[in-house]
């Protein structure tokens, strides 16, 4: 007798389908489970055993050989405890399960079926290979239901899953209660109405988030550069539908979704401490590597206070993915890709002190601790950051004042016409044009031009400083609405550069 | 005239230099608005008067120098810690081909190829002492090279001098030290062709008004350059304040005034340029 149902195994964000077979044949009682399983899965033959025979149902007393196809595909967790117990009772009941349909839950020994990580993962790629039904555990039902097309089955118990498939008692597919909007409430914890002075930082932010380019803020302690990075989230327009999603299922994998049908269209922002590890920020661990922080602030803002007191090949590793917006990790039981697209916003200190540079107090530090310090900046990652700004004290007296700066919700609205002038464009925003495109996209009045060379011949300007000078000047541009980069534009984006950090 | 030191030499341009006073100036590579302008304005009054001006084509003072020479339209020498074919650092080979076009010269002790390496600076130091009349010392803190510049001046029997700084700054350590031990103090290019025994007709020069080194800042075409102080960096948000403009435009504007060469860049701040370059590079 021979049951078959489908379900799907996971690595990273890929999605593989796995055709679960069981045979009850004659020979001694036995419970084989074969198909290049890794040890989470094996373990599934206990907890199938235990959660079958709880449930009030007869576990074989013959030989069971359960097959896990593919058998090439390695294959990971405790989702496949469902579709595993449901194929053995399909085997004994001689049924075929309904078409299209996929099983996903482990099981406790007592029958119920719990939550998985990465159900959205999963029914969004299950969608995409043209299953229709899925069977999740009942707590995970909302968060597949964000995905369009597929019918949801929430399963509490083994014994009602085996009902409904045989029958007996029908579980009504889950109904979404309608995907609202949580957290973009508009009002948020920074709001720029707040910060006082620090009109350049301002600027800088503002053109960070219309363009999508990096930002290293640099001034000496307590100077805000903290608040201002934390008032980016704010100025961000709320996550398409699309994006949501894949901030979702990255949430998905980690088991953070909370248990609602709702997305979350706020913008990531994820501010991991200096002394985090490769594996914390780039992704990582055993087995299949996880998704680290870089991946947790897709499409959002991942902000690293204390630059240089991070370690340094851990800053080297952002290279790929500031470049690509993606990161791939290749572990023992295999390589995972994950989607890292962030805007990246650094703050440091000028100097170990924090004072060089201060108008009023002085810099302790010598000059080669200086240099010391810049060189871990300098190179590749300070390359890739298109806006460098100094953030200096301000003086108490404006500090007792009212700050006079617009609000968060009025800069928004300017951020959210550039963004979408920059889309309609060419699909993406400025800081990911290459320079084949910007040429092609990003015109340069000739006077412009004739700055922009002028600079680059004075200052001995690299093709990449020349090319993130470019690349600002059109969110520049595109914040006054301007369809041609003008000449002020140029200007006011070679500005945004430190002296004595690598430029 | 050709000392000793000088049979080792590698050079590049003309070398010897032309017959006069030689005055090296040197500093700490991370100087001060404050303490550019001086060695700025030092080269300029001092190769206007005649004076070769050496120093050693690092950052901050010495590029200050260098840049002042070159302004004064005069010769400077630059004492290289590096084979004279290879401009440490690199982003003063522009710097390096001015001073040869400008009929000054790259000398160095090094043969051909030597790359940067920390211990030969020092010697570099003595070398460069060993060539000039006097060794000014603008801005140098504590265990500053110009220190030991200063030791091998002192060595070798030639005059020390410093520019004094403000006491907050640790960048004057260095300097007060050595007036406290006795160096001249430096107060204006005057102070400077004094120790060199220079003659009247120097004195004659329009930088003999005693006020101060200065000669008037730009008439930049841009009223932002007079809000500008000439020592203390200014921010474009704090310029911007000032004037009740929009961040961008005051920013725009500060580059322009940048590659006119009117205002130059510290740090995250800008300061008036006391001179235009004459090139527009």
């Amino acid at each position: 007798m021979l049951g078959a149902v489908d379900s799907c195994t996971l690595a990273g964000f890929e999605v593989r389908r796995v055709e679960v077979q069981a045979d009850i044949g004659h020979g001694d009682t036995k419970f084989v489970l074969v198909g290049l399983a890794a040890t989470s899965v094996k373990e599934a033959r206990e907890r199938v055993r235990s959660a079958i025979k709880n449930s009030g149902l007869e576990f074989p007393g013959q030989r069971l050989t359960v097959n896990l196809a593919p058998a090439e595909l390695r294959k990971e967790g405790s989702a496949l405890d469902l579709p595993i117990a449901i194929a053995i009772a399909l085997a004994r009941a001689g049924k075929k399960p309904p078409p299209h349909t996929a099983f996903l839950g482990e099981l406790a020994l007592d029958g119920a079926v719990r939550h998985v990580d990465g159900i959205l993962v999963a029914a969004r790629g299950l969608r995409m290979l043209g299953f229709e039904r899925i069977f999740v555990p009942a707590a995970d039902a909302a968060e597949a239901s964000l995905v369009e097309g597929l019918v949801v089955t929430p399963c509490a118990s083994l014994k009602g899953v085996i009902d409904h498939l045989l029958g007996i008692e029908t579980i009504e597919p889950y109904v979404s209660s309608g995907a609202q909007a949580i957290g973009d409430s508009g009002s948020w914890e920074h709001d720029l109405a707040e910060v006082h002075g620090q009109e350049e930082g301002r600027r800088a932010l503002e053109i960070a988030a219309a363009g999508g380019h990096h930002l290293l803020l640099s001034g000496p302690p307590g100077a805000g550069k903290t608040m201002l990075a934390h008032c980016l989230a704010g100025i961000l327009p709320p996550l398409e539908l699309d994006e949501a999603l894949e901030v979702a299922q990255v949430r998905s994998l980690l088991g953070e979704l909370p248990g609602r049908g709702a997305l979350d269209w706020t913008r990531p922002f994820r501010a991991p401490h200096h002394g985090v590890s490769m594996a914390g920020l780039i992704g990582g661990g055993s087995g299949i590597a996880q998704p680290g922080e870089i991946s947790r602030s897709h499409h959002g803002v991942l902000f690293l206070d204390e630059l240089a007191e991070f370690q340094s090949p851990v800053l080297q590793a952002l290279r790929q993915p500031l470049e690509t917006g993606r990161i791939t990790i290749t572990r023992s039981a295999g390589s995972v890709s994950y989607p890292a697209r962030f805007t990246l916003v650094a703050a440091t200190n000028p100097c170990p002190c924090g004072w060089a540079g201060d108008p009023v107090r002085s810099c302790r530090c010598t000059p080669g601790g200086i240099d010391a310090y810049h060189r871990r900046l300098s190179g590749p990652l300070m390359d890739r950051i298109d806006l460098k700004v100094g953030v200096r004290r301000v003086k108490l007296e404006t500090l007792a004042s009212e700050p006079t700066g617009e609000g968060s919700a009025a800069v928004r609205e300017r951020v959210v016409a550039a963004r979408r002038s920059q889309l309609d464009r060419q699909g993406c925003l400025n800081a990911q044009l290459k320079p084949a495109r910007l040429r092609k996209l990003a015109g340069l009045e000739p006077a412009s031009r004739r700055t922009l060379e002028r600079w680059a011949e004075q200052r001995g300007l690299t093709a990449r400083g020349f090319h993130r000078a470019w690349r600002v000047a059109r969110t520049s541009a595109d914040l006054d609405g301007a369809e041609h980069i003008g000449e002020r534009h140029i200007l006011e984006a070679l500005g945004y550069r430190l002296q004595d950090v690598a430029a | 005239m050709s000392l000793p030191e000088e049979a080792g030499l590698r050079t590049r341009g003309r070398w010897p230099p032309p017959e006069g006073p030689r005055a090296a100036i040197v500093g700490s590579r991370r100087p001060s608005p404050y303490g550019e302008a001086v060695a700025e304005q030092l080269g300029a009054h001092l190769a206007r008067a005649g004076v070769i001006v050496i120093s050693g084509l690092a950052l901050g003072i010495d590029a200050a120098a260098h840049r002042g020479a070159l302004l004064g339209g005069g010769v400077t020498v630059a004492v290289m810690g590096t084979g004279v074919d290879i401009v440490y650092p690199a982003a003063h080979s522009r710097l390096a081909e001015e001073i040869l076009a400008a009929g000054g010269a790259l000398v160095s002790q090094f043969p051909d190829g030597t790359t940067p390496r920390r211990h030969n600076f020092p010697a570099r130091n003595w070398t460069m002492a060993a060539l000039a009349d006097v060794v000014v010392v603008v801005e140098a803190a504590q265990g500053s090279g110009a220190l030991i510049t200063a030791d091998a001046a002192l060595e070798l029997h030639k005059e020390v001098m410093a520019v004094p700084g403000s006491v907050f700054s640790p960048l004057s350590v260095g300097t007060h030290g050595l007036i406290r031990d006795g160096a001249a103090l430096v107060q204006n290019a005057r102070d400077v062709l004094a120790a060199l025994g220079a003659t009247q007709e120097v004195l004659d020069d329009p930088l003999s008004a005693p006020k101060s080194l200065g000669i008037a800042p730009l008439p930049g075409r841009d009223g932002i350059v007079s809000h500008l102080s000439d020592v203390l960096a200014l921010s474009a948000a704090e310029i911007a304040r000032k004037l009740q403009l929009p961040v961008a435009e005051v920013l725009g504007r500060l580059t322009a005034l940048e590659l006119d060469g009117a205002v130059r860049r510290h740090h995250d701040g800008y300061v008036r340029a006391l001179h235009k370059d004459k090139k527009p590079a």
